[in-house]
């Protein structure tokens, strides 16, 4: 008989919270669906549980319960990425693994035949509970049977059962309390309401009344429990990414002798891609170096192509950076991620554009494949005081297309240094004025200030003392006295 | 002189915008030398009677004005020269305010011109056309033609480097449009230190957190007033500037002293002045009140008023309060008058107060004197539910251009300033709740609570909050409405004050409060909400309905010795005033007899008399345990009454002229500082005054300083005599309906809710240990508002049968949906019910679960079940329909239905949570309250009961009173505040509580003095529903 087994890791989200906060533990805990009084407590730890808070209930209304509870949100892509990980460790304990889609936090596994593998199931399921409470996790393990009764079971007790017989395991989870199941908080209080607090209770109704008052969710957690619906093991499977690989016979310290490597690599990758109606967005090339160990390199054309030549333009220019290799690379390994090819003839017909910009981010490609993948990136306005916090710089990832604006520039401009130039104190004597960049320059003959920009008292204070000063030779200097650390620095020159 | 003047100075009336408070601006003045300010709020002139009054007393000239938003989205600074100025800012902004929604004010440029005389206009500033990019030719033409020379380019500086653009662009426009160019700052807070203050409040406005505000902050701390030496320095290149800050002040001469207000005259029939129709309704009411023949005292009293309220010419006053009182008789609304009016005899007799003065020999002169020359003060309670009806009326009467109501401003308090602050400083709203809950209502921001949290004082951030938040108590945040006070005006109110709309539909109000109206001695006419006469009226309207007997306040028997027994043993759970766990405390010791006892009870358990001392002499006195003696010959008269003892307000102002020898002036100073203690402190100045003169007479220095400590105590809280009465006689009125008809008191109380000190289901309770049968909602049978019905068991003729307005969640809509589908025919069954009321999932499920299906016989979990499934169904088809069969449910144990009623009405019919649970809280040798009445005094108890009310009244030291409550009555604990403060949580947070502690008894008063809390849930296993507890501070 197949055997199946439910890992429960009780309160997911909660227990990723509390990796984040060790000094909650001791405290009722919730996640809540937004940082506010009236978020709604989407999971709660067994302290909270023990003062009767509850999923479903507002922030405020469970602090009413607990003066003590803590919450805070933990986004989706923080569970999703967790579930992903633990999913992959469990991959190793059986090739068939199915996270439940609704519940963060539960797995089902495909156990049959692993208690030949593993001595018994018993050592099979405290090995994955080790490895579970290795990554920081406490996790429940039941061995069973049958989909819901696992997940029923391993939503009540703690620790590992393995259960032996199908009866066994539906006559347990018959008395599963409902409050532990993924119940919409609505149907669960009023079935807790009509004195329906088990799965046992559950199965009693009849089903067409579950359907009429609770609607289809409902409905099909009843039919799971009553066995009338079976849902077999639909076991996750991973896409590889396309991947090219070579060991090297010697190791290669030569880059030019290495892109024809990575070119013989590249051309079957974008074949197979072309096998699957995908084009390439990004190629990884991963270097195993004989004492350095592993290193990687993106790669990401302007868009996503199969256009050998082009991908290899932008691997040669990353490569051409590097003359000679610090080590010798005995491994390379090419990974393709890769979009649905769209296809392109139609675009023929339409007009041009008379500027390129296809060939405009093509060209950006390159420089970012020259420079890395942070080259390429424009400076956005932002509302701040400071100089250097009115505006941000941010990845340019495809040039949009240009429109006309109107920009009233001032006739003097402004250049802002990355970094302001500290410059020498001002002396009690100076007796040849003020000379700030040597005497070259001569000394400030004019100064226009001061003007004040302070703040950030509730994180680091600020306050700087800004000066537009012309220097003998018709330099205007734009600098500031920071009084917090009293010192004069440079910020930019006025053209 | 000073060297400048500030001309634009926004306070913390600019809502969000400025952060120091007006007062903190005029005394920054004169410590920076400067002889004048201006205050221009931002479209308004909220703080401009607060900072008046503190210039005035400081010897500041203060200049009024406004910053006023455009349409475009500028703004301009105007300022008033002289009266007619001032009406005409007014009136402009309240064309920007009630063209717009609450808090937003917009005007066209047209509007400012119409409107500029006596203005003079300051056009610059971040926001002004005059430095923006585009050339404000038209409206600058526009605005020289309606200014004149009264319009000055205002250059302002903040050393921001991009002011200099500005200024350069301004300096050239002004040129251009020849105006004369003044400096300015734009003044929003008092001294620099205020800049982290302004940083919250901007970013509070803008709903934004500090981190992520930008330039919705200021970008520097360079908007605080500024001294003339560094306001110089900064505008050393342009001094003509600095020096026509002066020239403006100059031509700015007009002063809130000099506000003429006159009293909107009544419509008189032919012939008359208001003076002879106001004589005439007195004389026509005392006859009416006297039987035909008025006694010659009483002559003697109307006559006296009436010269005095001719000569201060406020007999329009009267007569307004008159007429509304006779709408309301008209409309059959139950109005009374309150406070210091029922000293009046004139009041009593044209039927506004129900008190007669001169029977109970009250004092007229603390209504009206002719040396304090303050308007009178007529506070007119109305039966809540109809209050709204007499608003209106108002405003139909004399438009809302000359009637408004007055404002209230909502400030920062501790919970509210922690919730705040901290959100600006970007701690998560949720452990803000948390702390925010731990801060007491009142007073100060704690650093205690912050640990209780989880939020650790030593980070920064948790430090600035409990700074900032302490910075930014007593700030007003909005404005909002006055429960009733409306400012009634012969001229346009709007020529006095500007006037906004208000959140609430129908309603307009001004924009100051009813202190800022009293500084200014214009007058107020308060129309009050009282639930206690809803109650009343709709319970003498069950006397009517149901035993045939027609009463009102003026017809219930008089001194009934029956319903004194019942308040003496302080059986007087919701009876008006005299409910609470103290009046009750106080009832048997006291023993009310007659109707001014019950004046005294009222009047007795307030702050004033206990932090002076006053009670126990009292009572000792009372009860003959100690001689009536008075502390000088001279006071007997003055303390007669209170057998030598001072317990009303009057009393101790006449004790201050009599034996301390104050001059009339002197006295009623003294009642103004008492009145304003608590905010400046100035009571103190009294103390040595009144110690020496009454020592020097004679009189006890002990007894001196009691006086004062209860002087100081009548601060805020004291009652006036007259006052006291107008309560007495709503308190003898509804004990006596609860004495004789305790079922129509209670439903009369039941739909007169919310009201009181007690929540409906310790009502339910109370009424039902009185034997009144109470019966539960019933769609068959409730109607929304509970109802008598022919009773079948216990002492009354009536039941209580309780009303769908109880159903939490039941709106009135629905239940007329239910009232109509009932009407055409009763209903037969659950789905016939579901199917003709068309109600929604949540109501059916809740009138359920609330049992009022249980006329169908089937249980409420069975009901439950079949109501749900028909709710969610499409309407049903002509199709034949297959009947469900429906599952059998476990049934509903009492503990359990008492549950449900609790969480779906908030009472229960069927019995007390803790009644089921009797038997084993009896195991765990837990007593009911009643047995724990009977137990000795001193001894050890253990108790568990419901919270229904805790209390930590300010002049208790810190000490809590609770009461907790089972199904045989009350127990009242008294928890200090050691034991408080190591119990705080579970207090705060359980309603089912178990105290330990010694029992007290006294004059069959029972207090249980707790030594140790504990929870009794783990012991039980269960968690009894609870009604609320009703928590008062």
């Amino acid at each position: 008989m197949d055997r199946m087994a439910c890992v429960n890791l009780p309160v997911f989200p909660v227990q990723l919270l509390l990796r984040k906060h060790p000094g909650w533990q001791s405290h009722p805990v919730a996640v809540v669906d937004s940082d506010r009084p009236q978020g709604t407590i989407l999971w709660v730890n067994e302290r909270a549980r023990s003062c009767k808070i509850l999923p479903g209930m507002r922030y405020a209304a469970g602090l009413a319960l607990a003066a003590s509870l803590h919450a805070a949100v933990v986004a989706k892509k923080e569970i999703d990425s967790a579930v992903r990980s633990l999913s992959a460790g469990l991959r190793s304990f059986s090739p068939r693994v199915e996270p439940a889609t609704a519940e963060p936090g539960v797995f089902w596994i495909d156990a049959s035949g692993l208690e030949r593998l593993h001595g018994s199931l018993n050592r099979w399921a405290r090995r994955i509970r080790s490895d579970m409470y290795r990554a920081g996790f406490l996790a429940t393990v039941v061995v069973g049977f049958d989909r819901f009764g696992t997940y029923a079971l391993a939503k009540t007790r703690p620790g590992i059962l393995v259960l032996e017989e199908p009866e066994e395991e539906r006559l347990a989870a018959q008395g599963v309390p409902l409050d532990r199941l993924a119940l919409e908080p609505a149907t669960r209080d009023v079935l807790t309401k009509l004195g329906i607090k088990t799965v046992g209770q559950l199965i009693d109704l009849p089903s067409e009344g579950i359907v009429k008052r609770f609607g289809r969710k409902a409905h099909r957690l009843h039919h799971l429990a009553s066995g009338q619906l079976r849902l077999p093991l639909q076991a996750e499977k991973p896409q590889p990414l396309p991947k090219q690989r070579r060991i090297l016979d010697h190791p290669e310290n030569d880059t030019a002798r290495l892109m024809v490597v990575i070119e013989r690599l590249l051309h079957p990758l974008l074949k197979k891609l072309t096998e699957q109606a995908h084009a390439l967005s990004e190629v990884q090339i991963r270097l195993r170096f004989e004492r350095l160990g592993d290193h990687m390199e993106k790669i990401r054309p302007a868009a996503p192509t199969l256009d050998g030549r082009q991908l290899l333009e932008l691997i040669r220019l990353r490569f051409e950076t590097v003359r000679e290799l610090p080590d010798g690379v005995v491994e390379v390994v090419l990974l393709g991620r890769s979009v649905p090819d769209t296809p392109e003839q139609h675009r023929l017909l339409g007009p041009r554009p008379k500027r390129d910009l296809a060939a405009a981010n093509r060209a950006l490609a390159r420089v970012r494949a020259e420079l890395g993948e942070g080259a390429v990136v424009r400076a956005r306005l932002h509302e701040g005081h400071l100089p250097e916090g009115r505006f941000i710089w941010e990845p340019l990832d495809t040039l949009p297309a240009p429109k006309f604006r109107n920009v009233d520039t001032g006739r003097l401009i402004r250049r802002i240094y990355a970094r302001p130039i500290p410059l020498q104190p001002r002396q009690r004597q100076e007796p040849d004025g003020w000379i700030l960049l040597g005497l070259e320059q001569g000394p400030v003959v004019r100064e226009f200030g001061p003007y004040i920009v302070s703040g950030g008292w509730w994180n680091r204070l600020v306050h700087r003392e800004y000066y537009f000063a012309e220097t003998r030779e018709g330099d205007f200097l734009w600098m500031y006295y920071d009084r917090g650390r009293r010192l004069w620095f440079l910020q930019g020159r006025v053209e | 002189m000073s060297d400048y003047v500030p001309l634009w100075c926004k306070s913390n009336f600019s809502f969000l915008e400025g952060a120091s408070h007006p007062e903190e601006l005029v005394e920054a003045c004169v410590a920076l030398g400067l002889e004048r300010m201006a205050l221009t709020d931002r479209d308004g002139l909220y703080g401009v009677v607060e900072a008046h009054v503190k210039a005035r007393d400081l010897g500041v000239r203060l200049i009024l004005g406004s910053e006023i938003s455009i349409e475009d989205g500028s703004t301009l600074v105007l300022l008033a020269m002289n009266r007619k100025g001032y009406v005409n800012l007014c009136r402009l902004v309240t064309i920007g305010r009630r063209r717009c929604d609450k808090g937003k004010s917009e005007v066209g440029w047209k509007e400012v011109c119409a409107h500029a005389d006596n203005i003079i206009g300051l056009w610059g500033g971040d926001r002004s056309l005059l430095v923006g990019k585009a050339e404000p030719f038209f409206v600058s033409h526009k605005l020289r033609d309606a200014f004149g020379d009264r319009l000055y380019g205002l250059v302002t500086r903040h050393r921001r480097a991009e002011e200099v653009r500005q200024e350069a662009r301004l300096r050239h426009r002004a040129e251009r449009y020849r105006l004369p160019l003044v400096a300015g700052v734009e003044v929003l807070y008092h001294k620099p230190a205020r800049r982290r203050v302004q940083d919250v409040v901007t970013c509070i406005r803008h709903r934004a957190k500090l981190v992520e505000a930008g330039r919705f902050t200021k970008p520097n701390g360079e908007h605080a007033l500024k001294s003339p030496h560094s306001f110089a320095k900064l505008f050393e290149d342009d001094p003509a500037a600095v020096a026509r800050t002066l020239e403006i002040a100059e031509r700015c001469t007009f002063s809130l002293d000099h506000l003429r207000y006159r009293y909107p005259s009544e419509s008189l029939p032919d012939g008359s002045t208001s003076f002879h129709w106001l004589r005439q309704l007195t004389i026509a009411g005392a006859r009416e009140r006297y039987g035909g023949r008025i006694p010659p005292d009483v002559v003697q009293q109307l006559e006296k008023e009436l010269d005095l309220i001719d000569e201060l010419d406020y007999c329009g006053y009267f007569l307004t309060i008159w007429e509304i009182v006779r709408f309301c008789r008209r409309n059959e609304i139950i109005c009374q008058g309150r406070g210091s009016a029922a000293n009046s005899a004139v009041c009593y007799c044209l039927g506004i107060t129900a008190v007669d003065p001169v029977r109970m020999g009250l004092l007229f002169e603390r209504f009206l004197s002719r040396e304090r020359a303050e308007p009178p003060d007529i506070d007119l309670d109305i039966e809540h539910d109809r209050r709204e009806e007499v608003i209106q009326h108002v405003y139909a009467k004399y438009g809302r251009d000359h009637a408004a109501m007055v404002a209230n401003f909502i400030r920062y308090r501790p919970r509210s300033a922690v919730r705040e602050v901290g959100k600006v400083l970007g701690i998560p709203e949720t452990a803000l709740d948390r702390l925010a809950k731990l801060q007491p209502y009142y007073g100060g921001v704690h650093e205690e609570p912050f640990a209780q949290a989880g939020l650790d004082l030593e980070q920064p951030v948790h430090q600035h909050v409990l700074r900032l938040a302490n910075e930014i108590l007593d700030f007003p945040r909005h404005l909002s409405i006055h429960s009733g006070g409306f400012l009634l005006g012969h001229e346009p109110v709007s020529t006095l004050v500007p006037i906004e709309n208000a959140a609430m539909p129908q309603r307009t109000v001004i924009q100051w409060d009813k202190e800022c109206l009293e500084k200014l001695g214009l007058f107020k006419v308060d129309l009050l909400g009282l639930g206690a006469l809803r109650q009343l009226h709709l319970g003498f309207d069950l006397l009517e309905e149901h035993y045939r007997k027609s009463y009102s306040m003026a017809t219930i028997p008089k001194e009934d010795p029956s319903t004194f027994d019942m308040i003496c043993k302080a059986d007087t759970v919701g009876v008006f005033q005299i409910e609470s766990r103290a009046q009750m405390a106080m009832l048997p010791r006291l023993q009310p007899q007659t109707y001014y006892d019950l004046v005294i009870e009222v009047s007795i358990v307030r702050p004033g008399p206990i932090t002076g001392g006053m009670v126990h002499p009292y009572l000792r006195r009372r009860a003959g345990l100690e001689p009536v003696v008075y502390p000088h010959p001279s006071l007997e008269p003055v303390l007669k009454k209170t057998l030598g003892v001072p317990l009303f307000q009057e009393q101790v102002i006449r004790l201050a002229m009599v034996a301390a020898d104050y001059t009339p002036g002197e006295a009623d100073q003294l009642r103004r500082d008492m009145a304003a203690w608590r905010r400046s402190g100035r009571i103190e100045r009294h103390r040595e005054r009144l110690v020496r003169r009454m020592t020097a007479k004679g009189i006890e220095p002990e007894f001196a300083e009691r006086v004062f400590e209860q002087i100081r105590g009548f601060g805020e809280y004291g009652f006036p005599e007259s006052h006291a009465a107008s309560f007495a006689l709503i308190a003898y009125a509804t004990a006596w309906l609860k004495r004789y008809y305790p079922e129509v008191f209670a439903c009369a109380l039941l739909n007169a809710q919310p009201m009181g000190f007690y929540s409906p289901a310790t009502i339910i309770d109370d009424a039902k240990r009185h034997g009144v049968e109470v019966r539960p909602v019933d769609v068959q049978q409730s109607d929304w508002d509970c109802i008598l019905e022919p009773a079948s068991k216990g002492p009354y003729r009536f039941a209580v049968r309780m009303g769908l307005r109880y159903v939490k969640n039941l709106g009135k809509g629905q239940w007329e949906r239910i009232e109509w589908a009932r009407k055409e025919q009763s209903f037969d069954s659950a789905e016939d019910f579901v199917e003709r009321t068309r109600l929604n999932d949540s109501a059916v499920t809740q009138l359920a679960e609330a049992g009022a299906l249980s006329c169908f016989n089937c249980s409420r979990r069975g009901a439950l079940w079949q109501v749900k499934g028909l709710a969610r169904a499409p309407r049903p088809s002509l199709t034949l329909k297959q009947k469900e069969k429906n599952p059998e449910f476990e049934t509903l144990e009492l503990f359990e239905t008492i549950g449900w009623d609790y969480r779906t009405t908030g009472h229960s019919a069927r019995g007390h949570p803790l009644a089921p649970l009797r038997e084993r809280l009896r195991d765990l040798n837990l007593p009911d309250a009643k047995s724990l009445s009977r137990m000795r005094d001193g001894q050890r108890v253990r108790y568990a009961g419901m919270a229904i009310c805790r209390q930590r009244p300010g002049t208790a030291s810190g000490v809590v009173f609770m009461t907790l409550e089972d199904e045989t009555g009350f127990v009242n604990l008294v928890v200090w505040s050691r034991v408080f403060e190591k119990y705080g949580l579970l207090l705060k947070t359980s309603s089912f509580l178990g105290v330990s502690g010694r029992l007290q008894k006294k004059d069959d008063v029972v207090h249980l003095v707790a030594e140790r809390f504990w929870d009794p849930q783990p012991q039980l296993g269960v968690k009894p529903a609870s009604g609320g507890s009703r928590d008062f501070h």
